[in-house]
């Protein structure tokens, strides 16, 4: 089915997407992974580009004010007009705010700011921004998001069924990403369920040293179902359209990439959470030095180890989205 | 979504009931590994007592199903033959996991084009999960050597005509066709040791 070579094996827009000029909703990805520096943005900034230079049309929305740098990464050293505006009120329409980069069909929402003093959006601010996100007229809105695990940053993560979450082969980058997965998970939950008891208990359950001893969504489950089996229903479904996405980054050794399929594993097992392995970027001094150029590698050095991966990634999202997104119209 | 200790022996090992004895043993390692004493994986989320009853739980479904004897007896008491709707494990492990073959199918490397350098060598090693000290043992060449395929350092290798056959034995436990890598490698090998050599002795 892949006998195509390289990047071009990335299905075309025109392919995957047949009468484009129905509107829909843009495909809105998520990247995180509670910790910082394991290469959100870096799996952000190459995965827009590798998609716009298959023909999609792509936004990537940094939704980090606290460390904008996004835009450094696609080559766009001062994008002037940015989240900030929108925060501040200057904007009230995102489509202002969107700055071309040198890369086609790429386009960026920056979250760069003048003053430091700026404010963080709210949480109604959040929901219109994302609204606004899924509604840009784009086929691909991808966003990073800072690091952590508050409720400000994974209120991000629900703007796609289909989040990434970004780990390394460390501990620390694992333990955060079960925090960062279970905060999403909980978070999302917490919406879904209707009867207010429930939801305390939820709420409770979002505190790992909760008195229940509720340590998992599994355990979590077990509660709701004893205290509404109705509620349990709406548990589990929103337990299965909960599909998170593994990338591993900086991967050296064959345990490393083995490690998604753990981290797999233990997301279905201990949390009933069936998580993607969507692929692994290895360790690579070009991914090192694109950083450096202030370039996606898969733009710079296409021939290079990490670019080779990135766009094994790419093209299994998109594969993987063909299948996950129902609404779109063009579903080939 | 059952827990764990509500798992049958398939769902414990993550793998489909018709699975092959193959399938079967690459997924007892892969489970062996993610809950291993200092595995990366869990430490942070299982401990001590928690993780040796897992291990004893796999343990456990791998001995079962590793023989076909108990695993009959076993299949015909789950009864019925189809997994509890319950549990959608709709994808066996995949590619990355699969282990070398002895045919010469090139897996997915189709996607990709041109000379196998050391890289590609590499990238086709790590998509079967294979550490370099494992490739060293099935093939008898050390890991350093095969290290140093892999980076394409010419001039610590031996000469060429070991190389060549090192190249071969490394492609060969990869399952990919040993005699065209050779030769993809091999043309690089020549273009480039000249240079490397060059390089060796100025530099000492």
């Amino acid at each position: 089915m892949s006998a195509d070579v390289g990047r071009s094996a990335i299905p075309s827009a025109e392919s995957a997407s047949p009468g484009r000029a129905v509107r829909r909703q843009a495909i809105a990805i998520p990247v995180g992974g509670g910790k910082g520096g394991v290469g959100k943005t870096f799996l952000v900034a190459n995965l827009a580009t590798a998609l716009a230079r298959a023909g999609y049309r792509v936004v990537a929305a940094d939704a980090d004010l606290e460390g904008a740098n996004l835009h450094t990464c696609v080559g766009v050293p001062d994008p002037g007009p940015s989240l900030a505006d929108f925060v501040a009120r200057r904007s009230t329409d995102i489509r202002e705010l969107l700055v071309d980069t040198p890369i086609p069909n790429l386009r960026i929402l920056a979250a760069t700011h003048g003053s430091f003093g700026a404010p963080q959006p709210g949480q109604a601010e959040r929901v219109r921004l994302m609204r606004q996100l899924r509604e840009l007229d784009a086929d691909f809105v991808l966003v990073d998001l800072g690091a952590g695990t508050h409720p400000a940053v994974v209120d991000y993560f629900m703007i796609g069924e289909a989040g990434i979450v970004v780990i390394t082969p460390e501990p620390t980058s694992i333990e955060n990403a079960y925090s960062f997965l279970r905060a999403a998970f909980y978070h999302r939950l917490e919406l879904a369920m209707l009867s207010h008891h429930v939801r305390e208990v939820v709420a409770l359950a979002m505190d790992e040293r909760n008195e229940r001893g509720i340590r998992t969504p599994l355990d979590l489950l077990r509660e709701v179902r004893a205290l509404d089996p109705e509620e349990g229903a709406r548990f589990v479904e929103t337990m299965r359209a909960f599909r998170p996405r593994l990338v591993v980054n900086e991967a050296r050794t064959a345990e490393d990439v083995k490690l998604g399929f753990s981290v797999r594993s233990v997301c279905r097992k201990f949390f009933g959470i069936e998580a993607e392995y969507l692929g692994y970027v290895n360790h690579d001094e070009a991914a090192r030095r694109s950083v450096r150029s202030r370039r996606p590698v898969v733009e710079s050095n296409p021939g290079s180890d990490a670019a080779i991966y990135l766009e094994r990634v790419a093209r299994k999202l998109v594969a993987g989205l063909g299948r996950a997104d129902p609404p779109a119209e063009g579903s080939s | 979504m059952k827990p764990l200790f509500e798992q049958d022996h398939y769902e414990v090992l993550e793998v489909p009931r018709d699975t092959g004895p193959d399938g079967i043993e690459r997924a007892y390692r892969l489970i062996l590994s993610t809950y291993g004493e200092d595995s990366l994986a869990t430490y942070s989320m299982v401990r001590g007592a928690d993780s040796a009853a897992i291990r004893e739980r796999v343990e456990t479904a791998y001995r079962v199903l590793s023989d076909a004897e108990s695993r009959r007896s076993y299949d015909s008491s789950l009864g019925g033959g189809r997994p509890s709707p319950d549990v959608e494990f709709d994808e066996t492990p995949e590619i990355a996991m699969e282990p070398p073959k002895t045919s010469s199918e090139p897996f997915d490397d189709l996607d990709e084009a041109g000379d196998y350098d050391g890289a590609r060598l590499r990238r086709a090693r790590l998509r079967r999960g294979l550490d370099l000290d494992e490739i060293a043992r099935r093939t008898k060449v050390s890991s350093n050597y095969l290290a140093c395929l892999e980076d394409e350092r010419f001039a610590d290798l031996p000469p060429r005509v070991y190389v060549r056959g090192f190249v071969m034995a490394f492609a060969a436990c990869l399952g990919l066709d040993a005699v065209s890598v050779a030769e993809s490698y091999m043309r690089r090998y020549d273009a480039e040791r000249p240079r490397q050599r060059r390089r060796f002795s100025r530099g000492t």
